[in-house]
Parts: C-alpha cells; sequence; structure tokens
C-alpha cells in the first residue's frame, strides 16, 4: 500500500498556509492534487443522475429496472415549511439528492472522471441527511420504528434509511471493482443501527442482467441487494440528526483509498476515524471493456421507510497524490 | 455565463388516471420549461392533460396560473416563470382506464 507522497518540508509548510487562509480550502485536507472543488452553490458540477445501461437504440425500457430512477439531483436552498430557507454552509444552495416515498428507493449522484495515475485518491465532503417532514394525520405519527417523541428525539430520524458513498474504478485491463462505505441509520425494520457498512459482493452490473446472471426489481438495492453481504465496520456513529426534520447540520467526511493497492484505506466522518485497510473490496471475477481508468464517485440515499429522504452536499473535493 | 439544468422528472413511465411528478426545487431559476415527450397511448383517444403546480415548502401544493395543457403529437412543451422554490405537474389521463406513456424534462435556466 502506498504512502501518501510528500513534498520538500518547505513547499509542504507553504502549502499548507495557503490552504489555510483560504476559506474555501482551508475546511478540507486534500492530497497535494485536487481534481474537484465543487461548491454547489454555484451549479451542480457535473454531480448528475445515475442511470442503468440502454440498448443500440436508445430504448431506455431497456435499462434495468432496479436502475431507471435515481432521481436528478436538485440545487436545494434547504427550505422547509416550518422555518423557511435554511440554506447551504457555503451560500444558498446544496446539491439535494432526494428518494421517491416508497421502501427501499434510492436516490444517486455520481461524478465521472478518469485516472491520470495511481495511488492514494481521496473525497471530502460536508453534508447533512433527513427525512421528509409530515404534516397531519393522528398520534400515530408521533411514533416510527423504534423512536418515540419524547421533545428530544423525532420519530422522523427513524424515518431516514441509509446513505452511501462509493466509487466505480476500473483499469489494469479491465479489472473493475468498488470501495463502498454506506451508513445504516435504521435497519430495513425502521429500527436505529447507526452503523457503518460495507458490501461483501461487486455490484450487480447490467452486463450481468443481459448475461441471465442477475434480475432485480424496482426498488432494490443496486450497490449489494442482500442484506447478508452486508458487514459492518467500526464501532456505531451517531451522527447530529438534530431532533427534527428541518434542522440542517453540516457533517464533515473525508474518505480514502488506495487506487495501486486497490484497497480502502481510511474513513472520517465528524471527530471518528475508521481504519479501512482490512475492509475487503471484492473485485469484479469478469473483465470490462471501455472502462480504462474509470474514476467515478458516486453518493446515494435510499428510504427503508414510505417517506421520502434526503442527502445535501454542501461541497465536495476529490483530490489524489499523483 | 448563465446556470441551466435539465432534469428527466419521468423516464419512460406509463401514467393511468391522476398523478403527480416527484417535487422538484429550482429556486435558483428564473424561467423553466416543461417538456412532455409522449412515448405510447394505450388508444387513439387517450388524452393527457397536464397542470403546472407550485409550493412554498414541497408539501403543499397549488396550481401555478397557467392553465391546463393538453399533449398533442410527439412533444408537448410550456414555460413558467415566477414560481417561486419548487415545481411539479400534476396531470390526469383520460379516459378512464387509459395509458400514456411519456419522457417528462424540467428544464431550468438562471
Amino acid at each position: 500500500m502506498s504512502e501518501a507522497r510528500s513534498a520538500p518540508p518547505a513547499e509542504s509548510a507553504f502549502r499548507s498556509a495557503l490552504l489555510s487562509v483560504d476559506p474555501r480550502l482551508s475546511k478540507f485536507q486534500p492530497l497535494s492534487r485536487i481534481l474537484a472543488f465543487d461548491a454547489f452553490d454555484s451549479g451542480t458540477h457535473g454531480w448528475t443522475e445515475l442511470l442503468g445501461n440502454y440498448d443500440g437504440r436508445g430504448d431506455l425500457d431497456t435499462v434495468d429496472d432496479h436502475m431507471r430512477d435515481f432521481r436528478p439531483p436538485q440545487l436545494s436552498s434547504c427550505t422547509f415549511f416550518d422555518i423557511g430557507t435554511h440554506g447551504a454552509m457555503t451560500g444558498t444552495y446544496a446539491l439535494k439528492l432526494a428518494t421517491r416515498p416508497i421502501p427501499g428507493h434510492t436516490a444517486t449522484a455520481i461524478r465521472r472522471l478518469t485516472m491520470s495515475g495511481r495511488g492514494l485518491l481521496q473525497i471530502e465532503a460536508y453534508f447533512t441527511y433527513k427525512a421528509e417532514a409530515t404534516l397531519g394525520g393522528g398520534p400515530e405519527n408521533d411514533r416510527f420504528g423504534d423512536v418515540v417523541w419524547d421533545g428530544n428525539l423525532h420519530p422522523s430520524e427513524a424515518q431516514f434509511g441509509a446513505f452511501t458513498v462509493a466509487t466505480d474504478l476500473c483499469g489494469d485491463g479491465g479489472l473493475r471493482y468498488h470501495t463502498v462505505a454506506r451508513y445504516l441509520n435504521t435497519d430495513l425494520e425502521n429500527r436505529m443501527a447507526r452503523q457503518w457498512v460495507y458490501p461483501t459482493v461487486p455490484e450487480p452490473t447490467p452486463r450481468e442482467h443481459l448475461e441471465g446472471k442477475v434480475k432485480l426489481g424496482y426498488a432494490a438495492d443496486f450497490t449489494a441487494p442482500d442484506p447478508e453481504d452486508w458487514e459492518p465496520f467500526g464501532e456505531p456513529q451517531e451522527l447530529c440528526y438534530n431532533e427534527v426534520p428541518t434542522k440542517v447540520n453540516w457533517h464533515y467526511l473525508r474518505w480514502r483509498i488506495d487506487t495501486e493497492a486497490r484497497r480502502n484505506v481510511e474513513l472520517q466522518v465528524g471527530d471518528r476515524v475508521f481504519d479501512m485497510r482490512d475492509v475487503p473490496v471484492p473485485p469484479y471475477a469478469d473483465r470490462y471493456d471501455s472502462l480504462e481508468n474509470l474514476l467515478n464517485f458516486y453518493f446515494s440515499v435510499r428510504t427503508h421507510s414510505a417517506t421520502r429522504n434526503f442527502l445535501f452536499l454542501d461541497s465536495v473535493v476529490i483530490s489524489v497524490d499523483w | 455565463m448563465r446556470q441551466s439544468q435539465t432534469a428527466v422528472l419521468e423516464r419512460n413511465t406509463t401514467l393511468t388516471g391522476e398523478f403527480a411528478t416527484e417535487p422538484y426545487e429550482a429556486a435558483w431559476a428564473g424561467e423553466a420549461r416543461w417538456f412532455v415527450q409522449v412515448l405510447d397511448r394505450s388508444t387513439e383517444d387517450a388524452e393527457l392533460t397536464l397542470t403546472t403546480q407550485v409550493s412554498p415548502d414541497g408539501l403543499t401544493w397549488c396550481d401555478h396560473d397557467g392553465g391546463v395543457h393538453r399533449t398533442e403529437g410527439e412533444l408537448t412543451t410550456w414555460a413558467v416563470r415566477e414560481f417561486g422554490q419548487w415545481l411539479r405537474v400534476r396531470g390526469e389521463v383520460t379516459p378512464a382506464g387509459a395509458q400514456v406513456k411519456v419522457r417528462l424534462y424540467l428544464a431550468v435556466k438562471s
């Protein structure tokens, strides 16, 4: 596994000083080369909806059922029914991924790059996550899953399923693999889990469907459809949902992987750092064409309830040491 | 340079009866345009009508003052301005039981 390639001390100190006085970058810890600095107050910066593959006639009916409705990302001012516009961490707008109110439904945003080297690769983000507010109903809406409204805990928190950050990487003769980190806020029975998990199998692909190896239904978990194929890493982590569905607290995320060793390195979320070096990265058994040096990142959000789930991204920085 | 964004809010979706699209935030945009592409109709007389709706919070909706739009031919379009924060369309397929398959685009611009 490669170590971060370091600059001479004087150069490193100068760079550190420049970063520390830049109000846009000082809240990040980028590797030596910044590939992308995406502050969503100025647009979507190439983060777009993921869609499954389609045939040579452009017939979108040929897109896999579980990959045809990942919803377009929105530029959101984080506006809510109770207080109006909350705004983002940087300026007014954040990138918002929003599911449909269908249990199991997933929304995605993907960014597509290629690798010009091998080594350390890092994504950083300021994010928050929310379930859509519920208006009306009776006392039954004061509880959900294992949460009962007590003036502090709010049933909305149990209506949020999971969010994921992941890669799609390929190179060296079509060897393709994903690194994946998912925050499982609740399990599929809407009980609080607050656990980071990873899949033990590679993501099912459209080619595998065409070859008759896999056929998944709408709202299946596209990253790894069998709940048995997910394993925990690290101890449970409580994040700052902040009680109700209309308060937004921005969280820091930094995730480093090694594309030379095709391994995870570490994940930082808030004040916790998870050593991920022993978290396995299962490659595809078959080689893939047309993907040489593929470097994709995606974020996704999946609801485990009949409530829309939102993942908000204020800003993202992607950096490398090559 | 102006900002712009096109979102595909429904993709090869078969509509029947009454429906509404998912909420979409576009407060940053000054103008919007719907494109409704009809891919298939279950019968020749299957008719799809659509109305723009707006909302202050993405939860409660009312009609925008642009009237009802009846789809004709392959592509139907209309513009929307001064819509505030949120946009969606509600619509109806008639007669009862008829189906219309669509792609539905929202193009917004600062």
